[in-house]
């Protein structure tokens, strides 16, 4: 095998090798550079979601955590059934929102997606799993008694939703938010036990914030009283600030800051 | 490691099961663990109500940590003792996408069997035969390892066999079930009481 004296140049793979050799200036480059690149990252993305879905809500604090603003994205309606349209179903059998793709790569639960970006873009971005064992315990078991969360509000707050006409009864809905009021008080105790100030699963934002905070941010849109529930009031104050959760904060809300107050009395 | 760990568990619990899977394939065999009887609803014993306010199974300590979600635990163990044992989580995006994917759908998967809407549990059914039939002979369900997409959702598809599903009219799931039940884990942690009682029940024969 003959040896070459020819020094081959480099030829840049990627998108990112090409902008890698057209900054010179080394201290712009990484920052530059790590900024164009998460911007590519996201262009290569697209999420399906709803307005009034909480699912929806936190892959884009997800995203937005992990910097990966500039996703494609398509507003749907639930209301003009545009969840079981074509265009979802073909992605997504289950006729469901958030509908997310990567590239060739699609993911349909709102926990799958906020998992599945953690892992990949681990180095971009807010850390979103804590190393430490205790903390990371407690954010995986808060994690999964979220969607508990998640269920007990719909079934109060999309009791019609859900229960088709006929099916309803006052004494179920009753039901429904004694569960709700019990599910409450427990996490209402785990803040208290956390201290002031805390995230949901100790000091650092995690995994956890991503997925119950717009389970909170609803039970409030929704009227629930902050004097019985103060705690979980200064959590909703704490986070409604956060610049992740400003940018993806529900449009809709925005048109108009009154909620409802269907939770106000419990 | 394993002496630091205690579980609170139910046979034939899938939630319980999930998690003795982990453990088998984390090689954290010799844990201490209590058998409860859900029947006796011992679950909502004292003691559990101490460390678990929910009152629900399975419960697992490791020192002070104290987890009560399944999946918590699963993701905890694979977290924690990454570099031994079987690898659960695969490293190839696609790989990994469609483990967590599949993961949660086994979510929905488990609640259909608990619901009286054999219907619902029908068009379920279907939607996993399609999905094992798309990968092909012998794969698991994200692909050609095993996952903790398979930790998880194993379990759910040993309950539907024990309760009378036919293979014949969902032979991929009968292919699935049968790769399985061989598995070191998996056999490790079989529900005691199906083992006392081979034949299972027929509920599910006819759907």
């Amino acid at each position: 095998m003959t040896r070459s004296n020819v020094v081959k140049k480099r030829e840049p793979q990627c998108l990112h090798g090409e902008l890698l050799s057209s900054f010179h200036h080394p201290s712009t480059t990484s920052l530059s550079v790590v900024r164009i690149h998460s911007e590519t990252m996201a262009k290569a993305m697209t999420l399906l979601w709803g307005a009034g879905s909480p699912p929806c809500w936190r892959v884009m604090i997800t995203l937005e955590e992990k910097n990966l603003q500039g996703y494609n994205q398509k507003l749907l309606s639930f209301d003009k059934m545009e969840h079981k349209s074509k265009e979802v179903l073909d992605i997504n059998p289950r006729g469901q929102l958030p509908t997310f793709k990567h590239g060739n790569t699609i993911v349909n639960d709102s926990y799958a997606v906020c998992f599945y970006l953690e892992s990949k873009f681990k180095s971009q971005g807010n850390k979103l799993i804590p190393d430490s064992q205790e903390e990371q315990a407690l954010m995986y078991q808060r994690m999964f008694e979220g969607l508990t969360f998640y269920d007990k509000l719909n079934a109060v707050i999309y009791y019609d939703w859900f229960v088709p006409e006929g099916e309803r009864h006052e004494s179920a809905l009753n039901r429904n938010k004694e569960a709700l009021t019990t599910e409450l008080k427990l996490w209402e105790g785990y803040l208290q036990k956390l201290g002031s100030g805390s995230h949901v699963a100790g000091p650092s934002f995690t995994l956890a914030d991503v997925v119950i905070f717009p389970t909170v941010a609803y039970l409030f849109r929704f009227g629930l009283s902050a004097k019985r529930y103060p705690k979980l009031g200064e959590y909703h104050n704490l986070l409604k600030d956060r610049p992740s959760v400003k940018a993806s904060w529900p449009p809709h809300w925005l048109e108009n800051p009154e909620g409802q107050d269907t939770l106000k009395d419990i | 490691m394993a002496k630091y760990m205690t579980l609170l568990w139910g046979s034939g619990s899938p939630p319980c099961w999930r998690v003795m899977i982990a453990l088998e394939e984390k090689n954290l065999q010799g844990y201490n663990q209590k058998l409860l009887s859900l029947e006796k609803l011992e679950h909502k014993s004292k003691e559990l109500l101490a460390i678990n306010p929910r009152g629900q199974l399975p419960t697992f300590k490791h020192g002070d940590n104290v987890l009560s979600e399944s999946y918590a635990v699963c993701f905890y163990l694979e977290s924690q003792f990454k570099s031994q044992g079987t690898k659960l989580i695969p490293d190839g995006p696609a790989e990994q996408a469609l483990m967590y994917q599949r993961m949660f759908e086994g979510l929905t998967f488990y609640e259909k069997l608990n619901v009286r809407n054999k219907e619902a549990l029908v068009t379920e059914l279907r939607l996993w035969e399609g999905y094992l039939q798309k990968l092909g002979s012998g794969s698991y369900l994200a692909g050609p390892s095993f996952t903790l997409a398979d930790v998880v959702v194993f379990p759910t598809v040993g309950t539907v066999f024990r309760f009378g599903l036919s293979p014949e009219r969902y032979p991929k799931l009968g292919e699935y079930h049968n790769l399985l039940k061989e598995r070191p884990s998996i056999r490790a942690s079989w529900p005691p009481h199906w083992l006392e009682s081979p034949k299972g029940l027929d509920t599910l024969k006819d759907i």
